[in-house]
């Protein structure tokens, strides 16, 4: 028995293409925003990198001056976190975990649809500061004095801080919609141990969002009145602490990062089962060590500050060993996916065995770093950049192009082209490695981070050159994939409703989905409702499927 | 309320019945055999810039004795790494060429073991167990103080320069060796080698970082309120050497120039440049006639108000220069290669005016500069006719 | 049979497909209240923080700053305490009263828990008139400032929203079975509550 729906196209609810996308509350809709809002950033602080990376090929000052270069890297930064990776995720996560939960929405739709519109006007915010007499200059980190009215005046840095006040606010409302949908909102027979993985790690990212964000947000008002209402809690000349902010900061920006990482990880845990026909290895490990990763992340922020001296470094030094255990137990479980499979390397699968590889080296050169006499020496210098760079970059924006890959068929109907994401893929990869791996070598011979030159004596030069080709690289290979979405858009392939042999419910309806998503959900008896639908009739399987059931 | 009648009609059922729709040709074609060739090159260069890579992975010599601590552990945990890069990703290349699907059948479906999600949970337990053990026993030797230091010496850090006050236990300041670095060129810390060295880290505006590459160590200076004592860093230099140094905290627009170098040398040596620093021989001021020429000069919101000074060759002159800032500025002149003709005292203002005496110039273009804010702003020219 | 309309309805009636359930548990709404009282608290712990690290490092004076009058306790800052708690209470009167369907009881309740609010903020505004420190005052001043103005206006939001539940109760919105939104603003006024206790505790006596 279906449901009766109100046609969408009845002329109570018929509206121009403009007024439909400005104030949709459909979290489908929502979520293109999100991505299509969040490429925008992505190539615009890109660029910034690019004048960062052609200042730095040869030694000398060519093209920028210092406080040029210096907002550059800031506004890189600020810009890539908060209003590219995160959002972006953000973004797939709205549009997927209402379909993978078989529900028709959010919790809040309304609320959703806030929270969108306030990373825009963030955004612009944060950027409208070079509008004003320079964006804010003093890194992403905004360390305490430097980021004080005493040492950087102009407004830049106040719009920063009103920017990212509003960026906050609209992710934590977003964690609120996601916690109550996932735990109020799944279809009937989906028990919390019967979700998608994805959902799983959207589930403890928007938990770490939610605890997390506050405590930046009580930071950065602090500074707000520190350098407009002559406050004094980070200025040590009137009883304030400057490394108090760091304490702040850190506190929100170790969680902060591995909200960047865990929804890339969740993506990739969808892909490596569907395009190696196996489960995931390991479900309930996995799931426990998400939420391991979450707790722990918590207890960590300290490892940022190890130079400061103003630190306990044992406790903190172990809780950051620690951590490395729950990721390596999810690697392994990666490993055992493919372990026997049966895999096709489609694009979305070039990009999650990318991430694989990429993310394993920024784990390790994490590692590296947690014992302090280590870090002694890396601490500021490229190893960290090269370090954040793997993680962020190699982890995360593979997971979001894997992501790309993998649902714009479900979002669009057609099928991006093989051939070109393979190009996308191996240019992207190559430019990557080349342009970030030599940044550990160049840390460890002692070049400091967050400088606009650097003396010709160093030794440096070759390394610098290397890079820059590298993130050029990187500029080019975003061609093949443009042009591929303008061409699919165009005339390209369409598919059905699951053009990839899906596992999760989001492949149990039309591509792209009706706006109730669902006309009749399959059975959920496992973690793979559209699989065990798919083999219903595979003996062998039922079996399994039957031992699952519990 | 009528409609356009809608394509799809309500009574299909929309579950879809995978076995009853075409298979996908892209999720089905299994893989070309001559990949594998690919890949095996594709592994086989990667293998070789990884040893190339490596030869860049280690650091260069380490010139301390706590360094020697450091480089050592740091080589167990690269080493380690490496260990597990191999590994793993070794692991990875296998499986996507072993494991590449070459027909339609549905592969074992294994959900998980309890007994290997034990072990690979306990293996790297004991792994980051060792490697934080390890970790704190170098901390620990690498941070004992000394009980009698060689040198002691009250690093402070400004923007954008270094000044090293080495401290003696006369209670006199007026005899003390100070070496005032400016961000144009970057101060020399003279050491003796062989002898455990005592720094205080001081800032008075931002934090800082005191980072010496060759000793594997840096440590940050910060703006501490008074209840806080100051950072301290010890070492002892093993080898002598002048050793590159630059500060690694981020500390606003000449971050990038605020390097310094470290000097070791014997303690004889290192006693000889003390007495000649302490007993000061400055070059005999030049002798400027009363009438000699006045260039006047200002500054202001750290930038110079002319960026344009004119004088005749052949004859002293003298620099009425007024700072009305609170920072200290000076006046240095450098000709077309960069040398250094003549260094004016520092002033601190606001509203102190200091007359420099410069000796004769040749006809020509050089360069004046403030030597602690050599950005544009307080660079200029000065013609010499 | 359902109908189900695209834009803007609640959660509840668009899950009712053919296999109908009764919402089991916590309402959504609630559940979403919680969890940002929960961001809140995270908030305000980032403010205690600043408080305890200041107070870490200062020497000489600390509360009040130097220069300034003792803090008092009296006249306004017990009083304007005990408000707040009675409040709490009031509002609880409230919730009570709607579970058993009495909706004009719960607007009234509502309406004197407002007025005990906005009497806590008149008093907290006099209050800070009579302090003679200032927000840029040292450490203690501006520590203190944020955390008793972040509060009040936190006190602020919660009295709009009273206003806007005794504006609906008096519409007649409310029922025995239906008045999650008077249960989800009677979690965030006790949630202001607790949090001035434990300002008012540490800034007046533990110091």
């Amino acid at each position: 028995m279906a449901t009766t729906v109100l046609t969408p196209t009845s002329e109570g609810y018929r509206r121009s293409w403009v007024m439909e996308w400005l104030t949709t509350v459909d979290h489908k809709k929502i979520g293109i925003l999100y991505i299509v809002n969040s490429f925008a950033f992505f190539f615009a602080a890109g660029i910034l990198a690019l004048l960062v990376r052609s200042e730095l090929a040869v030694p000398g000052l060519q093209f920028l001056d210092e406080r040029t270069y210096n907002q550059a890297f800031t506004m890189h930064g600020t810009i890539m976190i908060f209003l590219f990776v995160v959002p972006v995720l953000s973004g797939f996560a709205n549009y997927i975990v209402p379909l993978q939960l078989g529900a028709p929405d959010m919790a809040f739709p309304r609320i959703n649809a806030l929270s969108f519109w306030f990373l825009p006007l963030g955004g612009l915010l944060i950027f409208s500061g070079y509008l004003f007499g320079g964006a804010a200059a003093e890194g992403w980190t905004l360390y305490t004095p430097l980021s004080s009215g005493s040492y950087s005046t102009g407004v830049g840095t106040d719009l920063w801080l009103i920017g990212l006040l509003l960026v906050g606010t609209a992710s934590i409302l977003g964690s609120v919609n996601f916690i109550a949908t996932i735990f109020k909102m799944r279809a009937p027979g989906m028990s919390l141990f019967r979700m998608p993985i994805l959902v799983w790690t959207v589930l403890v990212t928007a938990t770490l969002i939610l605890l997390a964000t506050p405590v930046l947000a009580a930071g950065m008002i602090a500074l707000f009145i520190d350098r407009n209402y002559g406050g004094s809690f980070f200025d040590p000349n009137t009883g304030g602490n400057p490394i108090l902010w760091q304490h702040l900061f850190w506190f929100f920006g170790h969680p902060e990062v591995y909200i960047v990482i865990l929804p890339a990880m969740g993506v990739v845990s969808e892909i490596l089962p569907v395009f190696t026909r196996r489960p995931l290895f390991g479900y309930r490990a996995f799931v426990f060590a998400t939420i391991a990763i979450g707790l722990l992340s918590f207890s960590v922020w300290a490892h940022h500050m190890f130079t400061t001296g103003q630190v306990f470094l044992p406790f903190f030094s172990f809780m950051t060993a620690l951590i490395a255990i729950p990721t390596g137990v999810k690697m392994f479980n990666w490993l055992a996916t493919l372990w026997r499979g049966s895999i096709v390397f489609a694009t979305p699968m070039l990009f999650a065995l990318g991430f694989l590889s990429m993310f394993l080296i920024g784990g390790i050169s994490g590692v590296m770093l947690s014992a302090p006499p280590v870090d002694f020496h890396l601490q500021d210098t490229y190893f960290v950049v090269a370090h954040l760079h793997y993680v962020f970059f190699g982890g995360s924006v593979f997971g979001v192009f894997a992501a790309t890959y993998y649902w714009f068929p479900k979002m669009t109907g057609r099928r991006l082209n093989e051939r070109l994401g393979k190009v996308h893929f191996w240019m992207h990869f190559v430019g990557f490695n080349l342009a970030f791996f030599p940044m550990h070598i160049l840390g460890i011979q002692g070049m400091p981070r967050r400088i606009s030159d650097y003396s010709p004596d160093a030794g440096w030069t070759v390394l610098n050159l290397v890079s820059t080709v590298g993130a050029f690289l990187i500029a080019a290979s975003v061609l093949p994939f443009l042009v591929n979405v303008v061409a699919t858009f165009i005339n390209g392939e369409k598919v059905g409703d699951d053009p990839w042999e899906g596992n999760t419910l989001e492949w149990a309806t039309s591509s792209p989905p009706p706006p109730y998503n669902f006309d009749k959900l399959p059975p959920i008896r496992s973690e793979r409702p559209v699989f065990d639908l798919r083999h219903r009739h595979d003996a062998e399987h039922v079996e399994v499927a039957k031992v699952e059931d519990q | 309320m009528e409609g356009p009648s809608r394509t799809r009609s309500l009574e299909t059922s929309r579950v879809l019945v995978h076995d009853e729709e075409p298979r996908d040709e892209l999720m089905s074609r299994p893989m070309a055999r001559t990949r594998i060739r690919v890949l095996l090159r594709a592994g086989a260069l990667l293998a070789l810039v990884l040893v190339a890579t490596a030869c860049g992975m280690v650091p260069s010599e380490p010139h301390t004795k706590e360094a020697k601590e450091v480089f050592w552990l740091y080589n167990v945990v690269l080493v380690m790494g490496a260990i597990v890069f191999v590994g793993v990703e070794g692991f990875i290349l296998y499986s996507v060429v072993r494991y590449r699907r070459r027909d339609d059948r549905l592969p074992t479906q294994i959900h998980g073991n309890n007994l290997v999600e034990v072990i690979w949970t306990l293996i790297p337990t004991v792994i980051v167990l060792v490697l934080f053990v390890l970790s704190t026993l170098t901390l620990n030797s690498i941070s004992k103080a000394a009980a009698h230091p060689g040198v002691s010496i009250d690093v402070e850090g400004k923007q954008w320069s270094w000044v090293f006050h080495y401290l003696d236990d006369d209670n006199d300041p007026t005899n003390d060796v100070i070496v005032q670095g400016t961000a144009r060129s970057g101060g020399v810390m003279v050491l003796p080698v062989g002898e455990p060295i005592h720094l205080r880290l001081i800032s008075n505006d931002v934090i800082h970082s005191f980072f010496v590459p060759a000793f594997l160590v840096k440590r940050d200076l910060v703006p501490l309120p008074e209840a806080k004592k100051p950072n301290e860093l010890e070492f002892t230099v093993t080898e002598k050497g002048t050793y590159a140094g630059q500060c690694a905290e981020f500390c606003g627009d000449l971050h990038a120039q605020m390097t310094f170098s470290v000097q070791a040398m014997s303690r004889a040596d290192f006693d000889k440049w003390m007495e000649a620093t302490r007993s000061g021989e400055s070059p005999p001021p030049p002798s400027v006639g009363a009438d000699a020429p006045v260039l006047k000069l200002g500054a202001a919101n750290v930038a110079f108000d002319t960026k344009d000074l004119e004088v005749a060759a052949g004859q002293p002159f003298k620099i009425e220069f007024t700072n009305d800032d609170a920072v200290e500025h000076n006046v240095g002149i450098y000709n077309k290669d960069d040398k250094e003709l003549f260094k004016g005292e520092a002033v601190t203002g606001p509203g102190k005016t200091v007359t420099y005496l410069v000796n004769a110039l040749e006809a020509g273009e050089y360069t004046f500069v403030c030597d602690f804010h050599p950005g544009p702003a307080m660079t200029g020219t000065l013609t010499v006719k | 049979m359902t109908v189900q309309v695209p834009t803007g309805m609640s959660a509840d009636i668009t899950t009712k497909t053919e296999v109908s359930h009764r919402e089991a548990g916590m309402p959504t709404p609630l559940v979403g209240m919680l969890l940002f009282i929960a961001s809140e608290v995270m908030f305000f712990g980032g403010l205690f923080a600043s408080y305890f690290n200041a107070r870490a490092v200062h020497i000489g004076e600390w509360a009040p700053p130097a220069g300034a009058p003792e803090l008092e306790i009296l006249p306004i800052a017990l009083p304007i305490t005990i408000i707040l708690v009675v409040s709490s209470f009031t509002m609880q009167f409230g919730v009570w009263a709607i579970r058993r369907g009495d909706q004009r009881a719960m607007r009234n309740w509502t309406l004197i828990t407002l007025i005990l609010g906005v009497t806590f903020l008149i008093g907290q505004i006099y209050d800070y008139t009579q302090l003679g420190f200032g927000i840029s005052d040292g450490a203690f001043g501006t520590v203190f400032y944020t955390l008793t103005g972040f509060h009040g206006a936190h006190v602020f939001g919660g009295a709009v929203g009273l206003t806007i539940l005794a504006a609906r109760a008096g519409q007649g919105q409310f029922s025995k079975q239906n008045h999650v939104a008077v249960e989800a603003i009677s979690f965030y006024w006790h949630f202001v509550d607790v949090v001035w206790i434990a300002l008012f505790s540490t800034l007046y006596f533990l110091r």
